[in-house]
């Protein structure tokens, strides 16, 4: 008779960005469990590029701040890890050279594939929507498939954004950010 | 003069053959000495020798004295990124998931509508049709950011109550999702949905989302003692994984279920309540939240019920009432005392109730939000009395008025409420001959309500009126539920009522039938005589139109021909129209709906002589 192996209980970690006029970048992240309830929110000041970085990163500029800059610093703060990191915006997904876990995007109207194209981002199927990763790390999809069982299947996905965005929006309206 | 140096041989080049080319430069250069000879003339002092010397050139290194380039270094250097936490507290540990309830042993809501299994995946091209979702709000006194982020980041309730972790029996109808997400929210909330509207199941789902959110760990529920059955009941059906203890027994027992430790939700009658809060003094068991159903109980701020409740310790409060105005629009002031949103023994005016209302009193009439709904069909059944109770009815009032007017200045309203009373009893049934024209419309109504499988619920204010009814109707197995009957006897017969093909017909008191409970499976209700308060007979008559009513519900109010039926059937009429001015978007603001002094007096087109107040006449409250 072989016991039980009681699977770790997911944590989902929903991080995305707003861009604030005048103020620049400000950076939420949720961790929620497989159910979508929250169990940590953390978010950032407000990170705006001087005329220099603006022109020294040029197209870069983007993907450093929000995957590298406020990415990594949520991640590495979180009280709660998360052990997979789900965004919807493409930019954020440059996080994923600079942490030790998955980071996916969830993006509308994307393809599931199993295809190893290269530079094709694999994606696969989470909840209501289809997740993609980062082109450079291909054993996340295997890694994220293992778990994934415990996301329900009509989990929408895209909702926790919306939760994060007016969090974010309603701390800067508190000034608690300042 | 020095020879020359040869200088390098040049590279060869096109027609010109190496030695050649040698010579040839160093004629040229021969020349250009030549050219750089001094030409000087010899002076007799012979110093001129020197002069024909080739002149030595040497060469001295000057600094030229490059200027130093300005060079700007930069490194990407960015300042530590701050941030704002916000953990949220660990929810509390459910059992596991119960098994979906069995259809026989689904009670009254098993005619709600099932839930449905997860959908398959839905279409990821966008093509599938937004679900509406019901965000929870911040409260508008929720202040701090974490307590605002807290409501902001919980899920969609369609979500949250279909997850794995709250599964709910059966769909909760989209109002009633708003009812749950704004009840959550709420420190201080009064639910007055009309009756019929779920408040009960909208009170438990918001309960289980405060355990599953760690927002509550103790919370005491306290209802009038009939309805006891009913929340354990509901416990049951909508979360069976709650632990529900209902205090009873004696002193000790009490005690000890009042302070036992582990439990969650604990079930009160206000009766206990009075008694047992007096009991325990300084030292009263605290509560994460405390909730009042059949909140109008607590109307009157003076009584002890009301000063009970206000004294439990407690950080939320929830009260529930479809009635949150029986009488007056001051009665809410005691409600939100209790609430604590205004100070002790204040006394607001009608525009400060009405602002305090938009915050703290949720209420939905049917019309609102359950268009699909059967609808409801009252119709007054104008009677002629038998020849019998007519003449006992003239000769009653007849002596009645002339004993009030023989009365002169020490009249008083208990004397003609006593001749109302007396008059509405030979208008139910002529207590010498036993005739009735209401029992015979009764009859009449009951044989084709029988014959085709329906059931009706008769409500009586009189319990000898229902007994006696028992025995008249007794080919069509009446069952009687009112305030005689013992308690642990009434559950047995809402069960038989509702299972029982043969039982066609409950017949019920207002006093003990009026609230709370779920009888949906009726089609019919009598009101055999009215009561005083138009709100109360809608209490009544909401027993089967609510939610899960499959047909519609035909509601005979009896009324008497030419008797004092006549007179208040007005007077409620006008009542009723003034009440739904109070609690929608009229301006009315002193207005009595049960029938004051001079109201009553004006039955008899006698003039009140102490008109001024309220005569309290309501439904006693129920045998013990």
């Amino acid at each position: 008779m072989t016991a039980n192996v009681k699977q770790e209980p997911l944590r989902l970690g929903f991080l995305t960005a707003i861009e604030i006029p005048e103020k620049g970048f400000v950076g939420g992240l949720l961790v929620t469990n497989h159910n979508g309830r929250p169990l940590e929110f953390q978010c950032t000041v407000p990170i705006k590029p001087n005329p220099t970085q603006e022109i020294l990163y040029g197209p870069t500029l983007s993907p450093f701040i929000l995957g590298e800059l406020i990415g990594t610093t949520l991640v590495e703060r979180a009280g709660v890890k998360p052990q997979l990191i789900l965004t919807d915006q493409a930019q954020i997904l440059e996080l994923r050279n600079h942490i030790d876990r998955p980071v996916a995007l969830v993006e509308a109207g994307a393809q599931e594939n199993a295809s190893s194209t290269p530079g094709a981002r694999k994606a696969i199927r989470l909840g209501r929507q289809v997740i993609q990763f980062h082109p450079a790390h291909d054993t996340d999809s295997a890694t994220v498939t293992r778990d994934s069982q415990q996301v329900p299947v009509d989990a929408d996905l895209q909702e926790p954004f919306e939760r994060v965005r007016e969090a974010l929006q309603e701390t800067m309206k508190s000034g608690a950010l300042r | 003069m020095d020879e020359l140096t040869p200088l390098p041989s040049a590279p060869a080049t096109a027609g010109l053959t190496t030695d050649s080319f040698d010579e040839q430069r160093q004629a040229e250069l021969r020349a250009a000495a030549e050219a750089l000879r001094a030409q000087v003339e010899i002076y007799s002092s012979g110093m001129n020798v020197a002069l024909n010397r080739f002149p030595k050139l040497r060469t001295v290194e000057v600094p030229v004295g490059v200027p130093e380039v300005p060079l700007v270094k930069w490194r990407p250097t960015w300042p530590r990124v701050k941030t704002v936490t916000l953990t949220f507290p660990a929810g509390f540990d459910f059992l596991p998931p119960p098994p979906p309830p069995k259809k026989e042993e689904s009670g009254a809501a098993a005619e709600l509508i099932p839930v449905k299994p997860p959908a398959a995946p839905a279409p990821v091209d966008g093509t599938a049709p937004p679900k509406k979702a019901t965000r929870i709000k911040p409260p508008a006194d929720a202040i701090s950011i974490e307590d605002r982020l807290f409501y902001l980041l919980q899920p969609p309730l369609e979500s949250w109550l279909k997850g794995q972790e709250l599964i709910m029996p059966f769909e909760p109808f989209p109002y009633q999702y708003e009812g749950i997400a704004w009840l959550f929210s709420q420190k201080a909330a009064l639910l007055a949905d009309e009756m019929g509207l779920g408040k009960t199941m909208q009170t438990i789902t918001a309960i289980r989302l405060l355990l599953r959110a760690g927002q509550a760990r103790r919370i005491l529920l306290v209802c009038p003692k009939p309805l006891i059955p009913n929340w354990q009941r509901e416990f049951k059906t909508w979360a069976e994984e709650i632990p529900v203890v209902t205090i009873e027994g004696d002193g000790a027992r009490r005690q000890m279920l009042w302070t036992m430790p582990g439990v969650t939700v604990l079930l009160a009658n206000y009766e206990l309540l009075v008694r047992d809060m007096e009991a325990f003094g300084e030292q009263a068991p605290q509560f994460d939240l405390a909730i009042l159903d059949e909140a109008q109980r607590i109307k009157n701020r003076d009584s002890r019920t009301a000063s009970t409740a206000r004294a439990i310790p407690r950080k939320r409060t929830w009260a529930l009432t479809g009635t949150p105005i029986e009488n007056r629009p001051e009665e809410l002031a005691s409600l939100y005392e209790f609430m604590e949103v205004i100070p002790p023994h204040a006394s607001p005016d009608v525009r400060q109730l009405s602002q305090l209302a938009k915050t703290f009193i949720l209420r939905r009439t049917k019309d609102l939000v359950m268009k699909d709904m059967p609808p409801r069909l009252d119709r007054d059944e104008f009677l002629d009395l038998s020849p019998a109770q007519r003449l006992a009815y003239d000769a009653a009032e007849k002596e009645g008025v002339v004993q009030l007017n023989e009365l002169g200045e020490s009249i008083s309203i208990q004397h003609v409420f006593e001749l109302v009373l007396r008059l509405k009893q030979i208008a139910n049934f002529d207590p010498l001959t036993g005739e009735s024209s209401k029992l015979e419309r009764v009859e009449a109504d009951m044989e084709e309500i029988a014959e085709c499988g329906g059931k009706a619920i008769l409500f009586s204010q009189w319990t000898g009126t229902i007994d006696w009814l028992q025995e008249k109707l007794a080919r069509f197995s009446p069952l009687v539920y009112h305030g005689k009957i013992p308690t642990p006897k009434r559950e047995p017969i809402l069960k038989k009522f509702k299972e029982d093909p043969k039982a066609s017909l409950l017949m019920m008191s207002y006093a003990t039938g009026a609230v709370g409970l779920n009888l949906q499976f009726a089609g019919y209700v009598f009101l055999y005589d009215r009561w005083w308060n138009p709100a109360i007979e809608d209490q009544a008559i909401n027993r089967a139109h609510r939610i899960g009513q499959k047909s519609k519900v035909i509601v005979t109010k009896f009324i008497s021909k030419d008797t004092i039926e006549e007179k208040i059937n007005r007077v409620l009429d006008e009542k009723r129209r003034l009440f739904a001015a109070v609690l929608g978007e009229g301006e009315e603001t002193n207005v009595s709906l049960s029938m004051n002094a001079s109201e009553i007096f004006g039955l008899f087109d006698l003039k009140a002589r102490n008109g001024k107040g309220t005569k309290s006449i309501k439904p006693q409250a129920p045998a013990a």
